[in-house]
């Protein structure tokens, strides 16, 4: 049974995307229904696949060679992951139809979600690492075709190469990593390579792991890689919630948390990826604070929270950071989804434009507060548990000064977010715009999401189950259920978190007051919204990269005789190194 | 029937139907009508797919019965894997480009005589790659050089054409003059211009030898388009009838690396590091060629330093099949190969297909330009979607075959578990992202809304056209999903090549 479920769970959304493909589109309303059912579909098949969960290969599809077998293992976090990409594909896809009613080359947008669905779900299913490199790859390249949407538009097209030029180039790490896999064991086998890691060559591990660690960096959107991911925020906002909220982006995490048995021993590793993370969420909540653009602040919100993901594995609770990605994911994708459907409604995404939109869209606010408790910690929302639990495990698992810091993090969250919350739904509108309701579809996206967001963290038994011994043997994760979270939750240091927490809140509303002091950190500001330097140096390559290649471009004079002595020249200097080598 | 006879008939058909396709064609012009010409196209493509039944019964006796070589005097032609896999390419490559050529060239000047350039070159190709006598190399190589010279400069009436011509006739003229003075070093140092004698007969220390070597890289390294012998092709390909840039950037340069292969292969007992002179070039290839694509403008002439930066992963994968006989680098390379023919030839297909019905079909002769592709998915949405599957898989990208052959040759760098090969294979593979950056933009101007003024007027493209499109775009995405399909024919190739460099 298992096998024919992974095989549907990919196989399914890939056929929806050639069917609406296909489709054509002048049949506007067969693309949306057809692409909801084969999403839906999908969905129910990942769910499906739980039962049968273990660490046995799945499905095998043997190729030969270097290629190694195509084989598919439906283990723990795999599932968790699937169920994820297309359930909230599904519901992204939903949204989709009231979002992108009768928007242009629809069949492109639907076939290029559905085709990223599939191919997420077998990234995370798979364990062979030239697939995982596949799948990787092809997210990459739907991704950019889909913030790039909008092909007229020049911001798009430039958001949607920068996310493929800078994920691809963090791809180069896991591609000479897998590669390192398979010059060092034989095989691109991600079992073996597990079960083989203690025994390999300690540098080339260690090149192993740093490059896997960049890739993830760049993939996750994490520091020093960072750039991307807001710019990205041009793509449609479902696409946002969908791929860079609750599905591509945990590729980065996914990729760490899966490999982090073969690199926990490796020096420093543990290190660098516990201050990659904290410097992620720091800087990243920082800007999110002086960001006006609703979206923005959104994406940096991802990164920040992205970064207290990667700090857990780097402090050894992995079980804590797919905990958070599970809370992440629901109240992330409710928050992008809800500030589509105001930016749908309002028609900007400038929140100093906007104030008073909770009069307009009653449901939309209650469901965005929702996300927001969420986001920023407040109990008994699932933020709430999972981002406590990093912190308890911060404490434990890694040095005391980074947890101060994330503890900090987590009140600049609860003041970003009451700041944006507060900037678009309440007060008086600051400008004079029209807010249409938003449409049913919209809605039905939305509900589900905010439901989920108040409950879904009383499946943690089960879900610590799911990812256990039986289906992760290398990972030792321990069951953990409810009595033990609130063991864990209820103590000293959670009540000093929702302390900063609350004075996060507090900052925002004492903000006239403190006029003052934020007069003070002007500079600091500043510096936010120049990206700390990062889109100057993003800047800066590419200007180089450019002028290296016009002064290239004056080797090719064009004159017959300056080809000639070229040749003679080659001729020449292979001469001279030949004599010399001799 | 003697398998040898099909050997024979392989090598030979090309030009003898060479002059009969000529002066059918002939036909058309002395007596009027079309009946001539429409023979001739029928004529081609009936003699091409005659050539691919030959092969296939060659490579049945090959595998029946071991050894399939044709010997004229003192002249030698072998069939083993690399003539194989070439001779396939070329004729399925040759194919594709007669069938889109035949509305292509309607009506142009000296129709009749591209079909029967378009044979020989074929013809030549298939020869070179089964001669394993140097000096019967170099004929099968300067036929080859000749037939394409008058295909670059085919619209003899435009002056970019000529000045393309005339350029690449010079340079390759050069190179073929160095080419026989190694060939000529080699003959003195030996005795004799067969291959295997040769190998056998170098010493170690060959200095002279090695310095005839040297000269055979240079002088054929100047068709297969090594930095900085490259400047050619720029022109060269951007100038050609779309269906001859595609043989050029898909077979052609790489008939003169295998050359080049081959006779390095001479060399293999000389204590000279050829593999890591291979590796150099290869590097310089893969930046100069993208370096230059990213600031191109014009579509075609980006195409062709996109194919400076190929033949440089291909140079890569010899390079550390050559350096540290590693069987994955040379199956490697020859995998790229065809997978860059298919590519490649899709790309120039597709865009010829585009500057047809934006320019040519009206009498301009117009370069088409990156701008004129905005929002040409509109009209043109099966040749959009094909230059865009092309030019994605030329990056690397999956699910297309670009990505597995790339995959294939780092692969074989991090194999030798060297440092320097490592830092190498990361150099790759950033500037394989680099690519990215001229790749994706073309698909981004294609799917436009709003449309350019030269695709508003545009005409329509002909079915037939279209159909090798559909063809290679099939090709390039099953190739790209299972890429062991190709592994018979690499890895005999790649066998070949280590057999004759190493013993």
């Amino acid at each position: 049974m298992t096998p024919i479920l992974v095989a549907l769970s990919i196989g399914i959304p890939w056929l929806g995307a050639l069917v609406v493909w296909l489709i054509g589109d002048q049949h506007e309303r067969w693309q949306h229904w057809l692409a909801i059912v084969f999403s839906a579909a999908a969905g129910v098949v990942a769910i499906l696949l739980i039962p049968g969960a273990s660490s046995d290969t799945a499905l095998l599809i043997p190729i030969g060679g270097i290629f190694g077998d195509f084989a598919f293992v439906a283990d723990g976090m795999g599932i968790f992951l699937s169920i994820i990409a297309t359930v909230i594909g599904c519901l992204a896809i939903v949204f989709s139809m009231s979002y992108m009613k009768g928007e242009a080359q629809l069949g492109r947008y639907y076939a290029f979600v559905l085709f990223f669905i599939g191919a997420m779900v077998g990234l995370v299913l798979t364990s062979n690492l030239l697939l995982v490199f596949v799948f990787w790859e092809i997210t990459a390249l739907c991704s950019y075709a889909l913030i790039a949407f909008h092909n007229d538009d020049p911001k798009a097209v430039r958001g949607g190469i920068k996310a493929l030029i800078i994920t691809s180039i963090g791809g180069v790490g896991l591609l000479v990593g897998a590669l390192l896999v398979y010059a060092l064991t034989g095989t691109t086998d991600m079992q073996t390579f597990l079960s083989a890691a203690g025994s390999l060559p300690k540098n080339l591990l260690a090149v192993l792991a740093f490059g896997f660690l960049a890739a993830a960096a760049a993939k996750s959107a994490q520091f020093p890689f960072q750039t991307w991911l807001p710019d990205a925020m041009e793509a449609p906002s479902p696409i946002s919630a969908l791929i860079h909220a609750a599905t591509m982006v945990n590729a980065g995490v996914y990729l760490l948390a899966r490999f982090y048995p073969a690199f926990k021993d490796v020096p420093y590793w543990r290190e660098a990826v516990m201050v990659v993370g904290v410097l992620s969420a720091l800087l990243a909540a920082v800007m999110a604070l002086t960001s006006y653009d609703l979206k923005r602040v959104l994406a940096y919100s991802t990164v920040s929270q992205l970064g207290y993901m990667v700090y857990a594995i780097g402090t050894g609770h992995v079980f804590f950071s797919q905990f958070h990605l599970f809370s992440h994911s629901i109240f992330k994708a409710l928050l992008f989804l809800g500030a589509g459907a105001v930016i749908h409604s309002v028609g900007t995404r400038d929140m100093r434009e906007m104030g008073g939109v909770g009069k307009k869209l009653p449901i939309v606010k209650w469901v965005f507060i929702i996300g927001a408790l969420a986001l920023s910690g407040i109990p008994i929302l699932n933020g709430f548990w999972s981002k406590e639990l990093i912190l308890e495990g911060g404490l434990k698992g890694g040095p005391v000064w980074l947890y101060i810091v994330m503890l900090i993090v987590a009140g600049l969250t609860a003041l970003y977010t009451a700041r944006c919350v507060w900037l678009v739904f309440f007060g008086e509108p600051r400008s004079e715009y029209h807010a249409h309701p938003a449409g049913i579809p919209m809605l039905v996206a939305l509900v589900p999401l905010a439901a989920a967001a108040l409950v879904n963290w009383l499946g943690v038994g089960r879900f610590s189950l799911l990812m256990g011994e039986k289906t992760l043997p290398f990972h030792a994760i321990e069951a953990f259920g409810l009595k033990d979270m609130l063991h864990e939750v209820l103590s000293i240091p959670t009540l000093i978190a929702l302390v900063v927490i609350g004075l996060g809140i507090l900052l925002w509303f004492l903000r006239d007051k403190l006029e003052g002091v934020t007069n003070g950190l002007r500079s600091i500001r500043w510096a936010a919204e120049k990206s700390f330097g990062f889109e100057a140096i993003n800047s800066a390559v590419v200007s180089v990269t450019h002028s290296i290649a016009e002064a290239v471009r004056r080797t090719q004079t064009g004159l017959l005789g300056w080809n000639v002595v070229g040749i003679v020249l080659t001729v020449i200097v292979l001469f001279a190194i030949l004599i010399l080598g001799a | 029937m003697d398998p040898m006879i099909y050997f024979y008939i392989l090598v030979g058909l090309p030009l003898v139907a060479s002059p009969i396709v000529y002066l059918t064609g002939r036909l058309s012009i002395r007596r009027g009508g079309v009946l001539g010409i429409s023979l001739a196209r029928a004529l081609t493509i009936f003699f091409l797919l005659v050539e691919m039944g030959l092969l296939a019964l060659v490579l049945q006796s090959a595998i029946q019965t071991g050894s399939v070589y044709m010997a004229v005097g003192e002249v030698t032609l072998l069939f083993d894997g690399i003539g194989f896999l070439m001779a396939a390419v070329v004729l399925v490559l040759g194919l594709m480009v007669a069938l889109f050529s035949v509305p292509y060239m309607t009506d142009e000047r000296n129709e009749e005589k591209f079909f029967a350039l378009l044979l020989i070159t074929i013809g030549s190709i298939i020869g070179l790659v089964m001669s394993f006598d140097l000096f019967n190399l170099w004929v099968w190589f300067e036929v080859m050089a000749i037939s394409t010279y008058f295909l670059v400069a085919f619209y003899n009436e435009q002056s970019a054409s000529l000045e393309a011509g005339v350029k690449y006739l010079v340079q390759s003229a050069v190179g073929s003059a160095l080419v026989l003075f190694g060939i000529a070093i080699l003959f003195a140092q030996t005795g004799t211009t067969d291959m295997q004698s040769i190998w056998m007969l170098t010493p170690e220390t060959g200095k002279l030898s090695a310095l005839g070597g040297m000269l055979l890289i240079v002088g054929f390294g100047v068709k297969t388009a090594i930095v900085p012998l490259h400047t050619w092709l720029p022109d060269a390909h951007s100038q050609a009838p779309s269906g001859i840039s595609a043989m050029l950037s898909g077979i052609v340069i790489e008939a003169g690396m295998v050359a080049m292969l081959r006779s390095l292969s001479l060399m293999g007992k000389i204590t000279v590091p050829w593999g890591a002179v291979l590796l150099g070039f290869g590097c310089l290839n893969i930046l100069v060629g993208n370096l230059m694509a990213l600031r191109q403008k014009q579509v075609k002439r980006l195409l062709a330093y996109s194919s400076v930066a190929q033949v440089g992963y291909m140079l890569l994968g010899f390079g550390f099949s050559l350096q540290f006989s590693l069987m994955d680098g040379a199956s490697g390379g020859f995998f790229h190969l065809i997978t860059h023919a298919m590519m490649k030839g899709l790309a120039f297909l597709a865009a010829g297909a585009l500057l047809y019905a934006l320019y040519l079909s009206k009498g301009e002769h117009s370069p088409l330009m990156i701008d004129d592709l905005n929002g040409a998915s509109r009209k043109y949405p099966l040749v959009a979607f094909a230059l865009s599957a092309a030019v994605l898989g030329l990056g690397g990208l999956p699910p297309f075959a670009g990505f597995m052959s790339k995959w294939q040759i780092l692969a074989a760098g991090v194999e030798t578990q060297n440092t320097l090969m490592i830092i190498i294979v990361i150099f790759a593979g950033l500037n394989s992202v680099l690519s990215l950056a001229y790749y994706a933009p073309i698909v981004n101007h294609m799917y436009r809304r709003e449309v350019s003024s030269a695709v508003e007027a545009g005409n329509r493209i002909p079915w037939l056209m279209v159909v090798p499109l559909v063809i290679f775009t099939l090709a390039i995405v099953i190739v790209g999903v299972w890429p062991s399909s190709m592994i018979f024919i690499t890895q005999n190739a790649g066998y070949s090549l280590l057999y004759t460099f190493f013993n």
